[in-house]
Parts: structure tokens; C-alpha cells; sequence
């Protein structure tokens, strides 16, 4: 019988002690949401069911809509820029080039999100980088409007979601065996096909975990919508923080947090029952 | 081994705690940025050189240091900075202590506007108002008044802040031949403003970092903003409507349970005393709330300063315990109404 070693229960504990915490917050939440609004005071009154009534409401409805688009979105075109990052990462040889893509893929990290995206709002701006260049390339004849639209917030959450899903989607490619590849290519398969056939089926659960990590990650996003968006880009998180913090609802907030969890969970638990068979193809 | 870790991390940390409750400094909560690099040398800097007692500045959001009062369940600060409205809040859920007004003699001084309530006073004024860049706005376009907001030629180059709602619902209200507290009746007077709108800014570095690159040319502006991104070399102008400039006082109470009561009251009046009164004017252009303070001619006659008693009274003045009470409610219809579309 294996013995079970003694530091075991202490490397476990804050994770118990977090896991704890994070429960006692939800509680909190749903204990808000279904507690009156008391104008004029952050105390709440007794409890009413009326906070949901308002969530069928158009703008609410809407805000739910634009949140699941941008986050699958993002997702869709992080891992169209990613892959082949992650790939680069795990196949090139050269280890200058490995550290240069690895830079290049994780620096974002080291930014804070509010930092990337004020940036985010000097590059899409009128007079900014993206429309500056094309006006001198003469592509376009006046700046495209970026900001304030969900195309700007797709590009900066793209950006924001891209360092992890690299690490990801390197994670899982640099666990394919290069035998496999090596076996394909032997019999006769070409670049293009040996990928087609060995290493992107192999690589679906890396996929699909970053997918769904992108996925989560862009739900709850708020700095990037909140400043990107400027308040015409409405979505779960940013109607959160406009109706809890800015009108001290707090009830109606709770109400809305909870209703969106309820979302995120159903979307994520369909994307999985969606991709149960690709993971499956997948393992190796 | 591990009991003794324990022990000596529990001990480093509650002489830490110690340290940080020790009797010779203030706690002074407030916003971060320029309005903490103004109260620091404007007033703490004054309060240390007359008393010798240090201060210390607890940094962040409106709301965000509000909810923290409210969840500590006790006084993590010693006097807290506010806005008027939200001073209420402090006060009606029992966060400020009720002030002794005899322990503040330059209080005796205050204008009308900012006697706010028993608990908390005004520090300083300020106007919301219209701020563009005159480079980027049509040509001949002038803000004489608040209806110009609404002309077809300024679509999509407007922005507003998106936390507070009250200025421009106290305008359309104004326009609408009411006020404030009748503010459904301005209801389509503001729907009407929506093509206009290009955005909603989150916070003063956003509204700044928009107006400064020009993404939205027109702003309904905090006047203090103003001038510090024209002090940074931002072409703007701020245009005074003939209806009048939206009102704002910023203001401090002293937080409830605080061990620090003498030395608070001391640093409210230091804040209250003329000469501080006017270096807040000179150095980022707030409105004196005493009467007494003299401030330079040059920064009085700026647009925005007020410093007569008939410039005060010809602002448009929200009471603060309305816009606490009816926070929540505009912003949501606000929210379902404006922003939506």
C-alpha cells in the first residue's frame, strides 16, 4: 500500500481554502439578488424576486447576445493566430527563435489588462497606428471607425487572449509524439497532409481546451469592453459594473451576475457535449 | 518547525499592524491621480506643517472606497473625500460621524452649495459643462447654450460619462422647463440626443485620453479636467451655457469610529482656511467654497471658477440627497434608454 506523504494535506489546503472562499462570494452574490433595493442606501431590504423581472428586457437580452458572440469571436480568431504561434514554438529547432516567439507570445502577459487595452485605444483610434497606416497607404480615404465598436473590442480581446491560449496550444502539440509524423511522412504523406492527417487531430484536445478557456476568459472580460466598447458595446460584465457600481443596485447587479453565470455554464457545458468527439479523436 | 514560522509570521504581522495604526499619522482616503496630488499638496502638506503629523493617502474609486467602508465595519481611514451625493450615502448608512461644526471655525465661511449635510461639507467646486476641442468641432459651431448639444451637425461626436447621469438629465430637465426632481418630464428631450452620442467614457483618465486624441471632440467635462489637460498642452475650451454650468461639489466627512477625531477636525479646517482655499484654486482650478479666500484675478476670471456668490447661484445645482436617492434609478433608465441605442 502506497504511504501517503505528510505534505500532501498542506499543499492542498489553500487550494480548499480559495475554493472555500470563492463559494462564500457566490453565496453572497445569489443573497443579493434576491433582496430589495433600497434607494439612497447600500443596504438592501427583504427579500423579492422582482430583480429578475427586468432581465427579459431588450437591452439585457441584447447584452447576453453581444457577450456570447464576442467571446466565441475571440476565441474563434485567437486560435486562428495562435496555432500557428504555438506550432512555430514546438517545431522550430532553433532556440533564438524559440525564445524570440515565446517573447513575442507571452510579453502581453506581463501588461496589465487595462494597460493593454488603453494602448489598444491609441493603435484603433481615428489618428491611431491601424488608421494611419491604411490612410497613407492610400486604402482607405477617411479612418475607419474601430473604437466604440465590437470589431475593436474583438481585436484587443484577441490580443488579450492569445498569450495563454499559445501556452496552451503549445502544451498540447509539444505532446504529440514526432513519431507519428515521422511514420506518415515515411509512407508517402507530404507536409500538408502529414498535418492534416497527424497533427491537427492530435492536437484537437490542445484546441479545445484553449477554445474553451477563451471561451470562459472573454465572458467575464470588463476592462477591454468597458474602455474599448465606450459604453455602445454593452455586454454581461460591463452592465454588471454600470448597474452595481455606478447606480448602486446592487440586487439588480447580483440578479444579472447570477443569470450570466447561469449562461456561461450552459454555453461552456454545450461547447463540451459539441467537442466530445473531436477530444476523442484526439487521444493519444 | 512549523509552529515556529507560524508564530513568528503572526507576530511580524501584527507589529506590521501596529505600525500602521500608530497614533502619528492621518489616514485620508481619496481619489487617486490628480485629485490626490492636489489634495496631498494643497492641504496634507499644510496639515503636516502645522501639527507634524504625517499623512496617508488610501487610494481609489467613488463607489469602490464607499463599499470598503461599508465592509470593513470600521474606520480604515480618518477623513474620507467624496462627492456630494455620495457623502450622503456615507451618511445615511452611518459611515460619517456627525460633525461638530464648532471644531471647524473656517467652516463658518463655507458657501450655501457646500453645506451638504450633518455629516459632510464641501472641499471644493467645480462645474460639468461643455468641453471641445475647437479644432475639431464644425465651423461656427458655438455653445451659447445647452440646446447647441443637440444640433444635427455635432452626430456621433459627443461623449458623456457613463457613471453618473444626473448632469445631463438635469439639463434636459432644465431645457424641458423643469428641474431635477421632475426629471421625467426632460425624458424625450434626452432620447433626442442619442444620434449626438459617440460614447461614454469610464472614468477622468478616459474622458481625458478621448478628448485629448481627438476620438470624441465634444464632452459633457468636469471643469478641473479641463484645465489640467490644458495645463498638459491639449487644445480645449470650455463653452458656459447662458442656462448654466452643472454644479459639482467634492466634499469630506470624518469617518465613523476613527481614533484620529482631534487631528481630522484639524486637517478639515486647514483644508477650509482661505489660503488653502485659494491654492486649490491656483493649483488645479477648484472653486473656493469659503467666502473668504482671495484667489488670483487671472484664475477667477477663468470660465467654470466660481468665487461670487451670484456665479454659484447661477449653476445649475442638483441636491445631492436627490441625485443619492435617485442614483439608481436614472442610471438604469439611463442604461435601458441612452446607452442601449
Amino acid at each position: 500500500m502506497t504511504q501517503r506523504p505528510a505534505f500532501v494535506p498542506w499543499f492542498v489546503l489553500p487550494s480548499v481554502l480559495t475554493a472555500l472562499g470563492l463559494m462564500v462570494a457566490m453565496l453572497t452574490v445569489l443573497q443579493y439578488s434576491i433582496r430589495a433595493h433600497i434607494p439612497g442606501s447600500l443596504d438592501v431590504g427583504g427579500y423579492t424576486l422582482d430583480n429578475f423581472q427586468d432581465l427579459y428586457k431588450s437591452i439585457y437580452i441584447n447584452a447576453f447576445v453581444t457577450t456570447a458572440w464576442l467571446s466565441i469571436k475571440t476565441a474563434f480568431f485567437g486560435l486562428l493566430l495562435s496555432y500557428p504561434l504555438a506550432y512555430a514554438l514546438v517545431r522550430t529547432r532553433s532556440g533564438w527563435m524559440k525564445s524570440t516567439i515565446l517573447i513575442i507570445a507571452i510579453t502581453p502577459l506581463f501588461l496589465g489588462e487595462v494597460v493593454r487595452t488603453y494602448s489598444w485605444i491609441i493603435v484603433l483610434g481615428n489618428s491611431g497606428f491601424i488608421n494611419s497606416a491604411l490612410l497613407a497607404i492610400g486604402l482607405i480615404d477617411k479612418p475607419l471607425q474601430l473604437m466604440f465598436t465590437q470589431t475593436g473590442v474583438v481585436l484587443a480581446l484577441v490580443h488579450v487572449t492569445m498569450p495563454i491560449m499559445v501556452l496552451m496550444l503549445a502544451t498540447g502539440l509539444s505532446h504529440i509524439d514526432p513519431a507519428y509524423r515521422r511514420a506518415a511522412t515515411s509512407l508517402g504523406a507530404g507536409p500538408v497532409r502529414a498535418f492534416l492527417t497527424i497533427t491537427l487531430p492530435l492536437s484537437l484536445p490542445g484546441i479545445v481546451a484553449s477554445l474553451t478557456t477563451a471561451f470562459a476568459w472573454t465572458f467575464s472580460a470588463f476592462a477591454t469592453p468597458q474602455l474599448i466598447g465606450g459604453g455602445k458595446v454593452s455586454t454581461v460584465a460591463t452592465l454588471v459594473y454600470q448597474l452595481g457600481f455606478s447606480s448602486l443596485n446592487f440586487p439588480f447587479a447580483a440578479a444579472l451576475s447570477i443569470v450570466g453565470l447561469i449562461l456561461t455554464v450552459l454555453l461552456l457545458a454545450a461547447f463540451k457535449w459539441m467537442t466530445h468527439s473531436l477530444q476523442r479523436v484526439g487521444a493519444h | 518547525m512549523l509552529r515556529k514560522t507560524i508564530a513568528l509570521s503572526l507576530l511580524s504581522a501584527s507589529l506590521i499592524a501596529t505600525n500602521a495604526n500608530a497614533a502619528d499619522k492621518l489616514i485620508v482616503s481619496t481619489w487617486g491621480g490628480s485629485f490626490k496630488d492636489l489634495i496631498d499638496k494643497a492641504i496634507g502638506q499644510e496639515f503636516t506643517k502645522q501639527t507634524g503629523v504625517e499623512v496617508e493617502y488610501v487610494t481609489g474609486g467613488t463607489i469602490d472606497r464607499l463599499n470598503k467602508a461599508k465592509l470593513a465595519g470600521s474606520a480604515e481611514s480618518d477623513v474620507t473625500f467624496t462627492t456630494s451625493h455620495v457623502g450622503w450615502l456615507y451618511t445615511n448608512d452611518g459611515l460619517f460621524e456627525k460633525l461638530d461644526m464648532s471644531r471647524i471655525p473656517n467652516a463658518s465661511h463655507l458657501v450655501d452649495q457646500a453645506r451638504l449635510s450633518p455629516s459632510h461639507i464641501g472641499v471644493w467646486g467645480y462645474v460639468y459643462t461643455i468641453g471641445y476641442r475647437p479644432d475639431m468641432v464644425p465651423e461656427g459651431i458655438t455653445f451659447d447654450s445647452w440646446n447647441d448639444l443637440w444640433s444635427p451637425e455635432l452626430e456621433g461626436m459627443i461623449a458623456f460619462p457613463d457613471w453618473d447621469p444626473s448632469h445631463i438629465i438635469a439639463v434636459s430637465a432644465k431645457l424641458s422647463g423643469t428641474d431635477a426632481e421632475h426629471w421625467e418630464q426632460g425624458q424625450d428631450k434626452l432620447k433626442a440626443l442619442v444620434p449626438n452620442i459617440k460614447a461614454f467614457y469610464t472614468n477622468d483618465a478616459n474622458s481625458q485620453q478621448l478628448i485629448a486624441t481627438g476620438e470624441t471632440s465634444v464632452q459633457l467635462l468636469l471643469s478641473m479636467n479641463a484645465y489640467h489637460m490644458m495645463d498638459e498642452g491639449v487644445d480645449i475650451k470650455l463653452a458656459m451655457p447662458k442656462e448654466g454650468a452643472v454644479l459639482g461639489v467634492d466634499a469630506m466627512g470624518i469617518n465613523k469610529g476613527t481614533e484620529q477625531a482631534d487631528l481630522a477636525y484639524q486637517f478639515m479646517n486647514i483644508a477650509l482656511s482661505p489660503e488653502v482655499q485659494a491654492n486649490i484654486a491656483r493649483i488645479n482650478r477648484g472653486s473656493p467654497v469659503v467666502d473668504n479666500a482671495k484667489v488670483d484675478p487671472e484664475i477667477a476670471k477663468l470660465p467654470g471658477m466660481l468665487t461670487t456668490a451670484d456665479q454659484w447661484g447661477a449653476t445649475l445645482d442638483t441636491d445631492a440627497r436627490l441625485r443619492a436617492e435617485k442614483t439608481a434609478e436614472w442610471r438604469k433608465w439611463f442604461s435601458e434608454n441612452i446607452m442601449a441605442h
